[in-house]
């Protein structure tokens, strides 16, 4: 695929992105007409009632929440497959998730608070939870020798252990809230802290850009690692690197909306069969892809069930699992995908 | 230009090197001969220095290969290994780009001059008019062209080969090892290759060594090395070795003694 191509892919998802974006204000419990909708985000009126209510302070931000986890975890699910050179790589499957998830609750029921920038401290928490999961699973993965299926399913199952232990913290602790650790367990668009928006979406935005720009090192990366170690490159430096920046992503994208599964796993597997594995090229619009799938998820769980709370999560799952059952009848004989 | 001094190297108590010694000069094109497990593949790594863990020294212009950064070894020598993955959804033109990584600028995004090289291997590879073809989806004849086009874009003195004529037909073998050829007479490269193929090494390397338990057996020009009773114990078959009436080569023909004439 050429950066023609890649502009022409871009648009499209950016257009299903738009027209989403446009259904999801105007529809749910309070039907609203696209005009208002639109004069109330430019700020054209001058009343406040329940419909510019649920506008600005309901539909509009859940729609930038899910733009921006949705394109970090399909960024950094895009990273972790190509320098791990394995299909079932990403942030859930590497127990990042749910290491950032375990920081989460920690910081929540402890009640700590950094003086300075209090409402940061879930995502510092998170970022910390999730390098616990990341030295775990790096040093057993790199163990004796390097091998990354044992690097997944020792993440597999640091993903067991960290969900069981938030859901036990939880029960134990004065919140008692299995609903609540649910939330944060499963993924959810509805318990997020708006302050953290602008500051995650910075992080977030400017991390995909590294990870676009620095894409040729990742398509090395991905090469055999006999091949990779004559190309000049130092190979752990830059591995070390691209886990840092991916669970930076993870970690701040999960202190917003905790797990969603399936967008790290699925997208880039999906988006690999249009455009290639070219990295450069990859992760853009693996990034575009997620928003947009993560943002129709939860437009359909909001307006499929409207008089209950879904966690997106478990539409993600759902919808994922699906698919890649799907995939599995237009596989070729060599790929798991 | 390569001396290669006492290397020895063990695996799980098993001797997979013990004492190999030898030099490979400017310009020659250099071939391992052995049987399966002989110790090629680990002797061509150590020589790339991907396996560092070995007693002995290994020099390069009296450098010691240890001494490199590996941006540095990358400009000197290239190496295309045994097995490469060649699934990945990438076109023929960014898989060869890989090549010249070491040659790219801080974020690694390829120069006028990096697509100048490239496109001048394709072209003399004949292979410009796939290069929007993905390489997954090419003939095994054709991917070990491009393997080759990425180890040639990479511009080292030296290139090393694992095997890389191994699943290819005489037809496509011939035009690889020509290349190789080509590339120590006409650009002064130097190639170190590990061969199956008794015949091909015998025509086309400039000298051999034959490798047996990881201890060098002959060592020298073709006619040094393949010597029928040698060859005939090391591979623990029955052969004759004769001289290729067109080239004066040695080449060995392979006898079933059930179908010796009565």
């Amino acid at each position: 695929m050429n950066k023609k191509t890649l502009l022409i892919y871009i648009l499209v998802i950016l257009f299903l992105i738009i027209v989403t974006s446009l259904f999801s204000l105007t529809h749910g419990l309070l039907e609203i007409s696209i005009i208002d909708a639109v004069k109330i985000l430019l700020r054209k009126v001058s009343y406040v009632d329940n419909t510019v209510l649920v506008i600005k302070y309901i539909r509009f931000p859940r729609i930038v929440v899910s733009c921006i986890a949705g394109s970090g975890l399909a960024a950094s699910g895009c990273v972790f497959q190509s320098i791990l050179k394995n299909p079932l790589a990403d942030s859930f499957t590497l127990g990042i998730s749910a290491g950032s998830v375990f920081g989460v609750a920690v910081a929540l029921i402890s009640g700590i608070e950094f003086s300075s920038v209090g409402f940061l401290t879930i995502p510092i928490f998170a970022f910390l939870g999730a390098m616990i999961s990341v030295l775990i699973v790096y040093f057993i993965g790199i163990y004796k020798d390097f091998n990354s299926n044992k690097m997944i399913l020792s993440g597999v199952f640091v993903n067991y252990i960290f969900s069981s232990i938030v859901i036990l913290m939880f029960i134990l602790s004065p919140i008692n809230n299995v609903q609540f650790a649910f939330g944060w367990l499963i993924g959810s668009l509805s318990q997020f802290d708006e302050k953290l928006i602008p500051y995650i979406a910075f992080i977030v935005l400017l991390g995909i850009i590294i990870l676009s720009l620095l894409g040729n090192i990742i398509n090395v990366l991905s090469l055999d690692e006999s091949k990779i170690k004559t190309l000049g490159i130092n190979v752990e430096k830059n591995v070390k690197f691209f886990f840092i920046i991916t669970s930076f992503i993870t970690a701040t994208t999960v202190s917003l909306c905790g797990i969603i599964g399936f967008i790290g796993f699925l997208i880039p597997n999906m988006v690999k069969k249009i455009v290639g594995n070219n990295n450069q090229i990859l992760i853009p619009s693996c990034a575009f892809t997620g928003a947009f799938f993560l943002l129709l998820s939860d437009t359909l769980s909001r307006i499929i069930f409207t008089s209950i709370l879904i966690p997106v999560g478990v539409i993600t799952n759902i919808i994922g699992g699906f698919f890649f059952l799907f995939l599995q009848f237009f596989r070729s004989k060599k790929n798991i995908l | 230009m390569i001396y290669v001094k006492n290397i020895s190297i063990n695996y799980s108590n098993k001797k997979i090197l013990n004492n190999v010694s030898f030099r490979v000069i400017h310009k020659d094109f250099f071939g391992i001969i052995g049987k399966n497990g002989a110790g090629k593949s680990t002797l061509l790594k150590i020589l790339c220095n991907i396996t560092k863990s070995y007693f002995g020294n290994v020099f390069i212009n009296n450098r010691n290969i240890r001494s490199f950064s590996n941006k540095n070894f990358a400009k000197i020598i290239s190496f295309l290994p045994q097995y490469i993955d060649t699934t990945l959804s990438l076109t023929t033109y960014e898989f060869i780009l890989l090549g010249r990584y070491v040659y790219m600028n801080m974020f690694k995004i390829p120069s006028n001059d990096d697509h100048v090289v490239v496109k001048k291997v394709m072209n003399f590879l004949n292979i410009a008019d796939f290069s929007s073809k993905k390489i997954n989806v090419l003939s095994i004849g054709e991917k070990q062209k491009v393997l080759i086009a990425q180890v040639m874009v990479q511009d080292t003195d030296i290139i090393i080969l694992d095997e890389p004529t191994s699943h290819l037909d005489i037809g496509a073998q011939n035009d690889i090892l020509k290349i190789l050829k080509y590339l120590t007479e006409k650009h002064n490269k130097t190639i170190i290759v590990s061969l199956h193929d008794l015949n091909a090494a015998g025509e086309f390397c400039n000298r051999l060594i034959l490798i047996d338990n990881g201890s060098i057996c002959n060592y020298g020009t073709p006619e040094k090395v393949l010597i029928q009773k040698d060859i005939e114990k090391i591979y623990n078959t029955t052969l004759i070795v004769e001289k290729n009436p067109i080239s004066n080569k040695p080449y060995v023909i392979l006898i079933n003694k059930s179908n010796k004439k009565s």
